[in-house]
């Protein structure tokens, strides 16, 4: 059994999952609520609330799986890339776990295990495949060539995704995080009503800073009677937007790679018309497209892992 | 009762193995190799993880990360070793550790930490009171010198121990001992977004 630590951003996480790939507790603890009045996520908050809810989570998953410390093998936990006090809190319990009990230790790159959500039963998949991995954090191509290697195709140059999301929602006066209540109100509004172009830039990477400044003048223009009455045309347009430049990007990498299998991960990957607009992709499990530990514990069955004492003083990182 | 104290809060992280009183093994390094300490000292002390009974750590004032390092650290090693703990003021094992003196911690932004009538505080260095002659340690001491003399204080070295949070007075100072994941920082800081929200 391997037991599986998060706490990158904003979400407090422990997971309990087994080395053959089955997901024995997955427990989250989001801090949006928490986040939600700054509009959006403010490092010293997150990383008081990780330290406050570090313990709690890993004992509550242990709780949910009914197993103790004697039952986990190892322990994986994000090292980076993420808030670097945030990541500091749950390195620091993860070691400290695993000193205790002579476990070896496996530090997790947080953008591997968004991928190796794909990994978990009852539905794995296996390299190799292209990969969309859009969050709030990240947007990025992977050619994924093995569980520990693969090439970055593309990433974005200016917002990623998830952020182009909650800079839309605030635009429209929607709560944070932006990325469902865009989804929810994109259903009632024509995706047609506004041309929001999509930026054009070189190779696969991304851009989503136009678009956003596209919808600010956008909603400029309107009183706020008329952005009551166009706020889900506005929104379907915004959403329509972003979920083409992602699509688009995967479909030339694809034709490039000679039509690989394409899988998408990441808090974006919930998003209903990005999942309609790629039918035969392998989407990562609604409940681990945001931030968890289960996807961190699936990585940490395919990580370099450290046996004791060579993890002792692990540090964490910022980006990759 | 063997008892592990650990402060990460200052530059300077302190860890001690102390058995009823009597000091086993003393390291000092850095909050983010803190962990390394710990496997050292017992070595030193010649004890493994599951002969210790209980935990001694530092809350702060201090640097934040630095704090919740060792509050982490500490929460794991109470997870998985099912030990009870006591957190300990930055100040009070600064002040235990030089009778006498104003125990002052660098707070960053031109600000530091001191004991003021008793009670953690937060303030300029300028503000900080006291008779000429009184010692004043803590790296928040040595880095305001100057300041510091110039109103008459007493700064011993900059290689002084007594301006290091050693951490067997977190353990001579260690109250109650209750479950580690309650005991609290002291950050007496509000984080700036809080501030403009407020
Ligand atoms: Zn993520």
């Amino acid at each position: 059994m391997i037991l599986g630590i998060e706490t990158s951003c904003d979400e407090t996480a422990a997971a309990l999952v087994t080395v053959d790939g089955h997901i024995r507790a997955n427990v989250v603890s989001s801090q949006a609520d928490l986040h939600a009045q700054y509009g959006g996520v403010v490092p010293e908050v997150a990383s008081r609330r990780h330290l406050e809810l570090v313990g709690p989570v890993v004992r509550e998953a242990l709780g949910e799986a009914g197993v103790t410390l004697d039952d986990v093998d190892k322990v994986a936990v994000t090292q980076g890339p993420g808030l670097v006090g945030a990541l500091l809190v749950g390195l620091a319990a993860a070691k400290a776990i695993a000193w205790s009990r002579r476990l070896p230790l496996a530090p997790v790159d947080h953008l591997r295990g968004h991928v190796a959500s794909l990994y978990l039963e009852p539905d794995p998949v296996e390299p190799p495949f292209l990969c969309l991995l859009a969050s709030g954090g990240h947007t990025l191509l992977l050619d994924v060539r093995g569980y520990e290697d693969e090439q970055v195709l593309g990433t974005t140059l200016d917002d990623a995704a998830g952020e182009a999301f909650d800079k839309g929602a605030r635009l429209l006066g929607l709560g944070y995080p932006g990325g469902r209540e865009v989804d929810r109100l994109a259903r009632d509004g024509d995706p047609a009503a506004y041309d929001f172009p999509v930026a054009q830039v070189p190779g696969l990477d991304f851009s989503f800073s136009g678009l956003k400044t596209s919808l600010l003048y956008a909603t400029r223009e309107l009183s706020a009677d008329e952005l009551d009455a166009r706020r889900a045309d506005l929104a379907a347009s915004y959403q329509r937007a972003i979920i083409r430049a992602l699509v688009g990007r995967v479909r030339e990498a694809a034709a490039q790679l000679g039509s690989p299998r394409i899988a998408v991960v990441g808090g974006v990957a919930s998003n209903s018309e990005l999942r309609a607009a790629l039918p035969d992709a392998a989407l990562a499990p609604l409940p681990l497209c945001t931030d968890n530990a289960a996807m961190i514990a699936s990585a940490g069955r395919f990580a370099a892992t450290l046996a004791y004492p060579g993890y002792l003083g692990l540090d964490a990182y910022a980006s990759r | 009762m063997l008892m592990l104290a650990f402060d990460t809060a200052t530059e300077v992280a302190t860890s001690a193995l102390v058995d009823d009183g009597e000091v086993l093994a003393e390291r000092s390094s850095r909050a983010r190799t803190l962990l390394e300490d710990v496997d050292a000292l017992l070595r030193q002390g010649g004890a493994n993880a599951r002969d210790l009974d209980a935990l001694a750590v530092g809350i702060g004032p201090g640097s934040f990360t630095g704090v919740r390092i060792g509050l982490a650290t500490a929460r794991g090693l109470a997870l998985a070793l099912e030990l009870p703990g006591a957190g300990v003021s930055t100040l009070a094992a600064l002040a235990a550790g030089a009778p006498g003196a104003i125990p002052v911690v660098d707070a960053r932004r031109r600000e530091v930490f001191a004991l003021i009538d008793g009670e953690p505080s937060v303030l300029a260095p300028a503000d900080l009171t006291f008779e000429p002659g009184t010692v004043c340690v803590g790296d928040g001491a040595r880095r305001y010198r100057g300041l510091f003399e110039a109103g008459g204080a007493v700064i011993p070295p900059d290689d002084d121990e007594r301006h290091l949070p050693r951490a067997r007075f977190h353990a001579a100072l260690a109250g109650a001992l209750g479950p580690v994941d309650e005991i609290e920082p002291l950050y007496l800081r509000v984080p700036d977004a809080v501030r403009s929200v407020q």
